[in-house]
């Protein structure tokens, strides 16, 4: 059994346990040492770099924000940011792996900035597709919330280990029309009482669409009974013995499902559409501010209300990363910083704009700045937050996946 | 010019066959990997799946094959054709994923046609629990891929139709049939649909194969639990993982391998069913003694040989019927009938298009009101805002078809016959090989070309896909042309490039220009390669309506679907003026 086979046919969960085990101890004090260049060097050597930007872009704010980040940085470092539009952050992680068997070397790629988070990075990093650590040289990083939110330092459980910027938070929440359902259900447990008695008209989406699997996963951190393992690398042993009051869960809620939980919903979107058709009751969002987004753009009855269980929903954050062959880095952490700046994201939390919550301490920014975050909550916005409870380690994602896979579909 | 012939073809042939082997071989070779293929035959879902995308497939093929003959059939004996042929290009220029949304807000539990019953006659107040979209049989698929490819196998039948050679000949077999005493229908079905049908292999079988591994439109209409192989193929190439990725190249070539088959399996039996429909067996007559191809060549008034009185009347009642539809300006009793089946399809896309211009200005909509709560044109302006992206798509889509149409007239003007009817499958691969696959060689020859992220990579992979379609768009037509116009031209003198500039390429108008709106159309609507190839640096109409369509918004979807839908429309409406028919009087005898 020399063969190259076994090497292929090794998992990625595997992989990921080399690579969590390598990155938790070495790398930390390796990119701490790493001398930064000034950063004035670094604006000096963006002035006039294009920054192919991929990001997500099913949104219309979202992409509508990107469009003025790019007026800014344009304006005021020379930057000019390109929104390569993408549907799904794993082709852009597919083509710059695939430059990189291709031989190309660093300042070769197509992808300077890429916005990713959990599986996506992981992978990246795993694959060695992202160059040096850079976030400690960017000056606004000093404001970003690292105690409170100790998300922006662990992506689903993996280090950053520095080689990717926070960008925003999100927080599992789910809304609904309040005269459709006046009492909102605080629990799974709850959910799976309303499931029994309204049949038909509660799903959530399919895994592995990334909704679904976060719905999956909000279930497994209320019922199972070891937490602590979910917070560690994923192993075949812990498995059966940490899931099983998840499945019991499903089983136990999938007949009361739409189409009795034969069929479901492809992504998040669809079930949105559904909610506002009358379709299904409940829909389930990772931006907070989502419901009141699509109340002003008049997508959803101003009656919508969002919330998050009492006792917390999962929460994470999402990145900016720059991979290894990026041809404007300089520009990319130019990007990266501005993105971080109070501006921005006091832009990123405005309801009007985009409406996502900061990753920043607004305790360390000045008043005047500060000033900028303050708004009184609009119809649909979430009114009382929830603690966001921690992704489980990203290793469990595929194992858990394959096997919702295997028993529901 | 004539010594020069074999050469340039063999530097054409070059041009195209180099890089579409390259495509293939490397798509091919991402085969080669067995714990892909383990991990795919590990997996719950793809044997179920793989038996979902093959039952759509076959159905939706078998259906828009009958439908199209029908129609067909109706329209040539009822002399109508051309009439019929009017509302093709809008039917075609739909995108597939604009259909298939439009289509699922139609027959959704909280859609239209319910909303239209609801609830003064069905008493509902919530959407009922039916499954009839993305249901489990797969008949939401079905019934929008038949809708969306009987105008697409139309359109290619008529492209055969129109050329003068075989229209007049099939015109006067029809005729001939009719005074041997089968009715017009009959005669169709004998005479002239076993001509026809098999000059249609690769027009069906691209069908089949669109059908086998068609994503978009399974996406929004087909099964979800689990879906169709393709989409899962699609889901596995998108994941992070490179095993994954692995696996779904594996499905790919699944897929692959059950268009192959099922295309012999036709071949098979269209050879049987052509053998039977030759032998004649018709009601009228008994199975010819001497001459195995009656159809051709018939024993010319077999009633007046034998001398019955019935067979006279009959053979007098035919030849009266004969002359009558001779007459050009009478329209066919038949007419009617095609108008009906036509008339359907025509009201099917017709209430589709309302549905997503509708949709594409809806807010706040419950179930079961009939009309939005809330109209807003949001998404237009979202539309508006990256019209941009119009002069990428534009300009590709322009270059792609005019690069394609000059490389298939020259291909089809200097190759050698048999050295085209050779090399068709290898220029119609594109065409059979599913999309999933095909992208990942394309991407592959274009890293090792060092093309990505380049606009020539783009143009050459938007070429490479779009040739195919013109080249079998065009084909019909280009080597149909009456041979005896050269002739004609040489004996009064003119040389080749005259008799090209002044009599063959003016007279192939039509064609030329209806070939180049389908190389432009097919470019317009490539989402796979744009994407790759253009390492996402040039967003066309298609890729954004497909990114923004990630965040399944009906109305952005919409909108998009608009825009996609026009810019076709737009192609085969100047295709339509330039190709539009000279008018002559015809003096009357």
């Amino acid at each position: 059994m020399t063969t190259p086979a076994p090497t292929l046919a090794l998992t990625r969960r595997h992989l990921l346990l080399a690579a969590g085990a390598a990155t938790g101890s070495a790398l930390p004090p390796a990119w701490a040492q790493t001398a930064a260049p000034a950063w004035t060097d670094i604006e000096k050597a963006a002035r006039g770099q294009t920054v192919y930007f991929n990001a997500w872009a099913g949104s219309e704010q979202i992409n509508a924000y990107i469009q003025w980040a790019a007026g800014e940085l344009l304006a005021t470092h020379g930057v000019k940011l390109e929104h390569v539009k993408v549907s799904d952050a794993a082709d852009v992680v597919k083509r710059v792996r695939a430059e990189k068997a291709a031989g190309r070397k660093a300042g070769e790629g197509t992808v300077d900035l890429i916005w990713i988070n959990g599986e996506n990075f992981a992978a990246m990093k795993r694959d060695g597709l992202l160059g040096a650590p850079f976030t400690q040289t960017l000056p606004n990083f000093a404001y970003v919330d690292t105690t409170g939110k100790p998300t922006t330092l662990n992506d689903f459980s993996v280090p950053t280990d520095g080689l990717e910027s926070p960008w925003g938070m999100a927080q599992l929440t789910f809304f609904a029309d309040s005269q459709r359902l006046p009492q909102p259900p605080q629990s799974t447990a709850e959910l799976l009482a309303l499931a029994r008695k309204q049949p038909g008209r509660i799903s959530y989406p399919r895994p592995p669409a990334f909704h679904g699997t976060t719905f999956i996963k909000q279930v497994l951190l209320e019922h199972t009974r070891d937490a602590a393992a979910l917070a560690r690398p994923f192993t075949p042993e812990a498995f059966a013995g940490v899931t099983a009051p998840l499945w019991a869960y499903l089983d136990a809620l999938h007949p009361h499902l739409w189409r009795g939980g034969k069929q479901f919903p492809a992504n998040a979107g669809a079930i949105r559409q559904m909610v506002s058709d009358g379709e299904l009751l409940i829909a389930l969002t990772f931006n907070p501010n989502d419901a009141a987004n699509e109340i002003v753009a008049k997508r959803l009855p101003a009656t919508t209300t969002s919330w998050q269980f009492a006792k917390g929903t999962v929460g994470n954050t999402h990145f900016v990363a720059i991979p290894y062959n990026a041809q404007a880095r300089a520009g990319a952490m130019v990007v990266a910083n501005f993105l971080l700046s109070p501006k921005a994201q006091a832009r990123k939390a405005d309801i009007a704009h985009w409406g996502d919550p900061t990753v920043l301490d607004l305790a360390r920014l000045p008043a005047a700045e500060r000033a900028a975050f303050a708004a009184a909550p609009l119809p649909g916005q979430v009114k009382q937050t929830a603690p966001a409870l921690p992704e489980p380690h990203a290793s469990w994602v595929e194992p858990l996946e394959k096997e919702w896979t295997r028993r529901y579909s | 010019m004539n010594n020069l012939r074999l050469p340039a073809a063999l530097a054409l042939l070059l041009l195209a066959a180099l890089p579409l082997l390259a495509t293939a071989a490397l798509a091919l070779g991402a085969l080669f990997d067995a714990s892909a293929w383990h991990a795919l035959w590990q997996d719950p879902q793809w044997q179920r799946a793989l038996t979902y995308s093959i039952w759509t497939g076959l159905a939706s093929t078998a259906l828009a094959w009958w439908g199209a003959a029908a129609l067909l059939a109706q329209g040539f004996v009822g002399q109508s054709l051309n009439r019929l042929l009017r509302g093709l290009p809008v039917m075609l220029a739909t995108p597939h994923a604009a259909f298939a949304i439009g289509l699922a807000f139609l027959i959704a539990p909280s859609g239209w046609l319910l909303r239209a019953a609801s609830p003064w006659l069905t008493g509902f107040e919530f959407p009922p629990p039916w499954p009839t979209t993305q249901d489990p049989w797969g008949l939401g698929l079905i019934a929008a891929l038949t809708a969306k490819e009987i105008p697409f196998l139309l359109w290619t039948a008529a492209t055969q139709l129109q050329r003068d050679d075989l229209r007049q000949r099939w015109r006067a077999e029809h005729a001939l049939a009719q005074t041997l005493g089968y009715s017009p229908q009959r005669a169709y079905w004998r005479v002239v649909w076993p001509q026809l049908a098999p000059r249609l292999f690769w027009p069906l079988l691209a069908v089949l194969a669109y059908g086998l591994t068609v994503v978009d439109m399974a996406l929004v209409i087909g099964p979800a639990s689990p879906p169709t192989l393709a989409v899962l193929a699609w889901q596995w190439l998108q994941d992070a993982d490179l095993a994954i990725n692995a696996q779904g190249a594996a499905a790919g070539g699944v897929l692959a391998i059950v268009v192959l088959v099922s295309a012999l399996g036709w071949r098979a039996l269209q050879a049987v069913a052509t053998h039977r429909a030759r032998l004649g067996n018709g009601e009228r007559g008994h199975e010819p003694k001497r001459s195995p191809t009656p159809s051709v060549r018939p024993e010319p008034f077999d009633e007046l040989r034998t001398g019955s009185v019935e067979g006279l009347k009959r053979t007098r009642a035919s030849i009266v019927r004969w002359l009558r539809q001779a007459q050009p300006e009478r329209r066919g009793l038949g007419g009617t009938k095609t108008a009906f089946g036509f008339w359907l399809l025509a009201a099917l896309y017709a209430a589709v298009l309302l549905t997503l211009a509708i949709g594409s200005i809806a807010g706040v909509w419950p179930f079961p009101a009939l009309w939005p709560e809330a109209l807003t044109t949001q998404a237009w302006h979202s539309v508006w805002s990256s019209r941009s992206t119009l002069s990428t798509t534009l300009v590709l889509a322009l270059a792609a078809a005019v690069l394609a149409l000059a490389w298939c007239v020259a291909w089809l003007e200097l190759a050698p016959r048999h050295w085209d009817t050779a090399m068709r499958p290898l220029l119609n691969l594109p065409l059979v090989l599913p999309a999933v696959l095909w992208v990942v060689g394309l991407y592959r020859v274009a890293l090792w070309l060092r093309l990505e992220g380049q606009w020539s990579g783009l143009l050459l992979a938007h070429t490479a896909m779009v040739l195919p379609y013109v080249l079998l768009a065009l084909s019909p037509a280009y080597l149909g042309f009456d041979p005896r116009y050269q002739a004609l031209s040489a004996s009064l003198g003119h040389g080749r490039w005259r008799f090209l500039l002044r009599v063959k390429w003016p007279l192939l108008r039509r064609a030329l220009s209806a070939s180049a709106a389908v190389g432009f159309a097919v470019s317009v609507a490539q989402y796979l390669p744009t994407l790759y190839i253009g390492a996402g640096r040039f967003s066309s109409v298609t890729t954004e309506a497909v990114t923004l369509a990630a965040g399944a918004q009906r109305s952005l979807t919409s909108a998009y679907a608009g825009l996609q839908f026009l810019l076709p429309v737009l192609a085969f409406g100047i295709a339509a003026w330039v190709g539009r028919p000279r008018r002559f009087k015809v003096a009357t005898t």
